[in-house]
């Protein structure tokens, strides 16, 4: 397909191909679709499968890792991130991988001492060709570590702009900040807009879009959005048509609720103005959600409690990745009749508190400010987090500070040194810059959990989360590679039939079949015969028998 | 005049794998054959290979040992001739007496030639009568200070480190090695009282200790017509605490070598006038010097390596010869090519101190393909007894190189699918890539000079891992690992 972007091509290659284009390229965001709408969910295994048509629909990149997947991937799917990059890179050859990077705060929440944040983005970049890096704060030194070591291992960098609304959030604001990166980057990257709450009118979106390409001619445009409020069609045909190059999307076929809106009804609309899409094969798109349309079922569990967009997302700001999962919390927390409150609640927040960006790690901020203020009455819980935010810790706050009651409340809660918020915010305030780790010891510490030596990739994982990549190293050692098995069976609920037969190749193509004899209950204890590859195997696995329990109850 | 025995049914008075491959060399020649077993074993796989079977009692152990019950088994089923196999009775001289007595035909040598070869202090007399160099020794010590004081005179004049052994002890049991004054005089008397509790005899005698020799044996066949031949070598350097781990052949010496040890093998069992099959085993220094060290008066667990690289069948033969025939062939006729290896797969945990490792065979896939031979003893869904021997399955492979034999080998250990036990398989796999090893660079210390073969980790299929997590997620009834 001509025009296509593929892996093998430096990155001076990739953005003259993109600044010569006419068109316009597509980014899968198979990540944020799977996070913002599917709690993270979404197994390899469905990748690998939609992988041959996704790589035949000639996509300028697929987003398979970064946000809160590396940390889900470890915690809720046991399977290894880097492991996930191999399984996607095997599978998909020509297609650049793309991954999205908090910054200093890397795929956690917190931020981490500079070697960490080089060595993990070392590890990672064996395997991502594309980096989106942000910072919640559009506080740019905050991505300088990550930056140059992108740069250092030539991979295509795509440092973002936080976008949200209001009377601060003016063109010539996000002009300067594109300057300011610009200053650390040189001019050989692409800058990625990162709508993540969808916000703004496609005119407002066009506007911004225009100011950017008129300050900075030649310089390649990336717009990231979400499709909450069900219009991120509008905002993304008006991105394309002021000038960006590279639009996030997703397969019709699964997702494009609170992620990315659908690909087809992107070229659809676009084609009336003459805009065509670089190197997509569209029939391939459509086979892509064909497949993902019987997937989706896997995973209709992790779909969230309301159903449908949202439009008044433009009032609450939260990111598109942190919806599902909040109205889930709401859910598990007994609340979810409070939602409109909270949501209220969270509007008034984030303008109280700054008018900043309401994405990770902020968004978990002032969400648990809402619910806090909701549930206990106004700044009377202030969490750790938002006493942090108010002393500068992630950085400085860009616009302007809270009201002094509000400092008053958060950063006086539970002192006991009879000490006043300016006193504390002039002695205590600003950015805490931690030393390096001690890698060595690190190592060593985490060898002698796992009692076998760890790989850098091993280290990377656990000095990020260490008890979740502890957990799962000890997993992965009992149960194997869990990613094998098909999402049907690692989701499965309600336990499997006599002579159900389960079927996967291993990691080498060689197939596997595991059928079910009979299942059988002693006591606490649940016996499962099994024929693994034609030979006969019992497991006892001792649980509460759930009947049992029901029937005491 | 030789008496032709004829007989049509034979008792194998034994269990395991060598009971197996007894029957199928009988069952090949047309003869019934007869199991026994102990109620504690009554899952034997021995048992199913057999015509017919007998329970001899509630064991463990003790009923395969006692004569009389064996020999009752034999009158009541039948049986013309009993086959000891090794161990249990296989070197007990009274065994054949009762069976010479009790009318039956014993497959192997005569009591007396066991009686005599049984003794280590006879064995070397008939030895050293042929010419055959022995390790500088004792005789039996005496008892008290007259031995002690033999032992320090024979310590002053050969030096240490020195060799205790056990009279009547064999396969590696009954023996010590000292390397002062203090621990010989120590070692004397635990030696004995151990002596005592194994073989029922507490003699012993010292003997000179080689340093860091070969374990050479030579199979022999002799027959009633005066007929002794010689099956070449093995190497049986490889030892765990003198308990054989891999027997190989030929024993890799020098052809010059080779031929003068195979000649006083033959002197030996020809002097001691024996019988049937048997091992006539040396110890070779590096320099070419060879010792005498013992006759083993029965059938080894090692045949197989010179079954598989003459391809003569060392049981038909015993058979054919306790019916009274000739060997089947001649010296001239008998030609080695190739390697052979066979090792000892065992129920057992080598990072466990080689500890047994009793349980349900859950499952159990053998290895197979070209040069792959197999002697085993388990099947899926046996559960192996703490009571007797933890071979379960002897893997013998032929190469026609050296190389060929160690790759084969290699693949074959990893052509086995053993779940529910722990076995010696990966402490193999680790010997059959070590450079040594490869290189056919073995001695008798080469297990303790190479410590690192135990450093390996288990490695379970990946398949099993993820059928044990099905099985979890089926007993919660929802995946466990993802809340």
């Amino acid at each position: 397909m001509q025009g296509r972007i593929i892996r093998g091509m430096s990155p001076t290659e990739i953005l003259d191909t993109l600044r010569e284009s006419e068109g316009y390229y597509l980014c899968n965001n198979e990540r944020d679709v799977s996070q913002s709408d599917f709690k993270n969910r979404l197994m390899p295994m469905t990748t690998v499968r939609v992988a041959p048509y996704r790589e035949a629909a000639g996509f300028f990149s697929v987003e398979v890792s970064g946000g809160a997947s590396v940390h889900v991937d470890l915690m809720r799917k046991q399977v290894n991130p880097f492991e996930r990059l191999r399984i996607t890179r095997k599978a998909m050859p020509r297609t650049l991988l793309q991954t999205v990077c908090r910054g200093s705060s890397l795929f956690g929440y917190r931020h981490y001492p500079e070697n960490v944040i080089r060595l993990t983005v070392r590890e990672f970049a064996r395997y991502v060709d594309v980096w989106r890096v942000y910072d919640f704060l559009n506080h740019v030194p905050n991505l300088v570590p990550v930056m140059e070591e992108v740069q250092e291992a030539s991979r295509l960098l795509m440092p973002s702009i936080c976008f949200s609304t209001g009377p601060e959030h003016t063109d010539r604001y996000y002009v300067d900040k594109v300057k300011e990166i610009l200053e650390v980057t040189g001019p050989d990257v692409i800058i990625s807009i990162k709508n993540y709450a969808g916000l703004g009118t496609p005119k407002r979106i066009t506007q911004l879009v225009e100011s950017i390409g008129a300050a900075f001619p030649g310089l390649v445009l990336h717009y990231h959005g979400c499709n909450t409020d069900g219009n991120d069609i509008g905002r993304m045909s008006a991105a394309v048509l002021a000038g960006v190059k590279i639009v996030d999307v997703a397969d019709h076929g699964y997702g494009a609720i609170y992620g990315q809106a659908p690909a087809l009804t992107l070229i659809q609309a676009l084609d009336d103005y003459g805009k065509k899409a670089v190197g997509v094969d569209i029939p391939s798109l459509i086979q892509s959600s064909d497949l993902l349309r019987q997937e989706r079922k896997i995973y209709e569990p992790f779909e969230s409690p309301f159903r449908g967009h949202d439009p008044t997302v433009a009032a609450y700001k939260l990111t598109g990745g942190a919806v599902g999962s909040v109205f889930e919390q709401a859910d598990k927390g007994g609340f979810l009749e409070r939602l409109p409150e909270i949501l209220t609640e969270m509007a008034r927040v984030q303008a109280e508190l700054g008018n900043w960006w309401s994405v990770t790690p902020g968004s978990q901020i002032i969400w648990t400010t809402a619910v806090n203020n909701v549930l206990h009455g106004r700044y009377e819980r202030p969490s750790l987090d938002l006493k942090n935010i108010l002393l500068g810790r992630y950085g400085p706050l860009p616009f302007f500070k809270p009201d002094a009651w509000i400092c008053e409340k958060v950063l006086e809660f539970q002192r006991y040194d009879s000490k006043k918020w300016p006193q504390i915010l002039a002695s205590e305030g600003g950015i805490q810059k931690s030393g390096d780790a001690d890698l060595k010891m690190e190592r060593r510490r985490l060898e002698g959990e796992l009692d076998r030596p760890v790989s850098d990739e091993d280290l990377v994982l656990y000095l990020q989360f260490p008890f979740d990549a502890v957990s799962f190293f000890k997993f992965q050692a009992r149960c194997g590679k869990a990613w094998l098995l098909p999402p049907e069976v690692w989701f499965r609920r309600g336990g499997f039939k006599d002579g159900e037969c389960i079927t996967f190749a291993d990691e080498f193509g060689v197939p596997h079949h595991i059928e079910v004899i009979s299942t059988r209950r002693e006591g606490a204890n649940v016996i499962t015969t099994l024929m693994v590859d034609h030979s006969f195997q019992t497991f006892s696995v001792q649980v509460e028998d759930p009947h049992k329990a029901q029937a005491a109850g | 005049m030789v008496d032709k025995r004829v007989f049509s049914k034979v008792l194998v008075a034994n269990r395991g794998e060598i009971a197996v491959r007894i029957m199928r060399s009988a069952q090949e020649l047309g003869l019934k054959v007869v199991a026994i077993y102990e109620e504690t074993d009554k899952d034997a796989f021995h048992i199913m290979r057999a015509d017919e079977a007998v329970c001899i009692g509630s064991g463990p152990r003790k009923d395969y040992l006692n004569i009389d019950k064996i020999i009752l088994a034999a009158q009541q089923t039948g049986a013309q001739a009993i086959h000891p196999g090794y161990g249990f009775l296989a070197e007990n001289p009274d065994f054949p007496e009762a069976c010479t007595n009790a009318g039956l035909v014993f497959i192997g040598p005569p009591p007396e030639v066991i009686r005599n070869l049984g003794s280590k202090v006879i064995a070397r007399k008939i030895a050293q009568a042929t010419g055959v160099r022995v390790i500088p020794a004792t005789e039996m010590l005496a008892p008290g200070a007259p031995g002690e004081e033999a032992a320090l005179a024979f310590a002053a004049a050969h030096g240490f480190p020195i060799m205790i052994k056990a009279v009547s002890g064999g396969g590696g049991r009954g023996i010590r090695q000292v390397g002062d004054r203090d621990s010989l005089l120590t070692g004397l008397k635990r030696s004995r009282s151990e002596a005592l509790m194994s073989f029922g005899d507490d003699n012993i005698y010292l003997e000179k200790c080689v340093n860091r020799p070969r374990h050479v044996e030579v199979q022999i066949l002799a027959d009633s017509y005066g007929n002794v031949v010689h099956l070449g070598t093995r190497n049986c350097s490889i030892q765990r605490r003198h308990q054989k781990l891999i027997e190989i052949a030929p024993a890799g010496l020098d052809p010059a070598l080779t031929g003068e040890i195979c000649d006083a093998a033959v002197r030996v069992a020809r002097a001691a006038e024996y019988l049937s099959a048997g091992t006539v085993e040396f110890l070779v220094e590096h320099d070419g010097t060879y010792y005498f060290l013992e006759v083993n008066t029965r059938l080894q667990v090692e045949h197989t390596v010179t079954e598989v690289l003459t391809g003569i069948d060392i049981v038909r033969e015993q058979l054919l010869i306790a019916m009274g025939e000739p060997i089947s062939f001649s010296q001239a006729q008998v030609h080695e090519r190739g390697f052979a290896i066979e090792l000892r797969i065992n129920a057992e945990d080598p990072k466990n101190d080689f500890l047994a490792s009793p349980g349900l065979v859950e499952v159990y896939r053998s290895s197979a393909g070209h040069g792959v031979r197999l002697d085993g003893t388990i099947y899926q869904g046996y559960r192996i007894t703490p009571y007797y021997d933890s071979l379960i399955v002897k893997l013998t492979v032929y190469g026609f190189t050296w190389r060929e034999a160690v790759d084969r080998m290699a693949r074959a250990l990893n052509g086995f699918l053993i779940i529910g036990v722990k076995t010696t398989i990966p402490y193999f796999q680790q010997i059959v890539k070590e450079p040594d090893f490869i290189r056919m660079n073995l001695d008798t210390a080469y297990i303790d000079d190479h410590p690192q073969l135990m450093g390996y980790r288990e490695q379970e299929r990946e398949v099993e891992k993820l059928a044990r997590l099905i099985a979890e997620i089926n007993a919660h009834e929802k995946n466990p690992y993802t809340q």
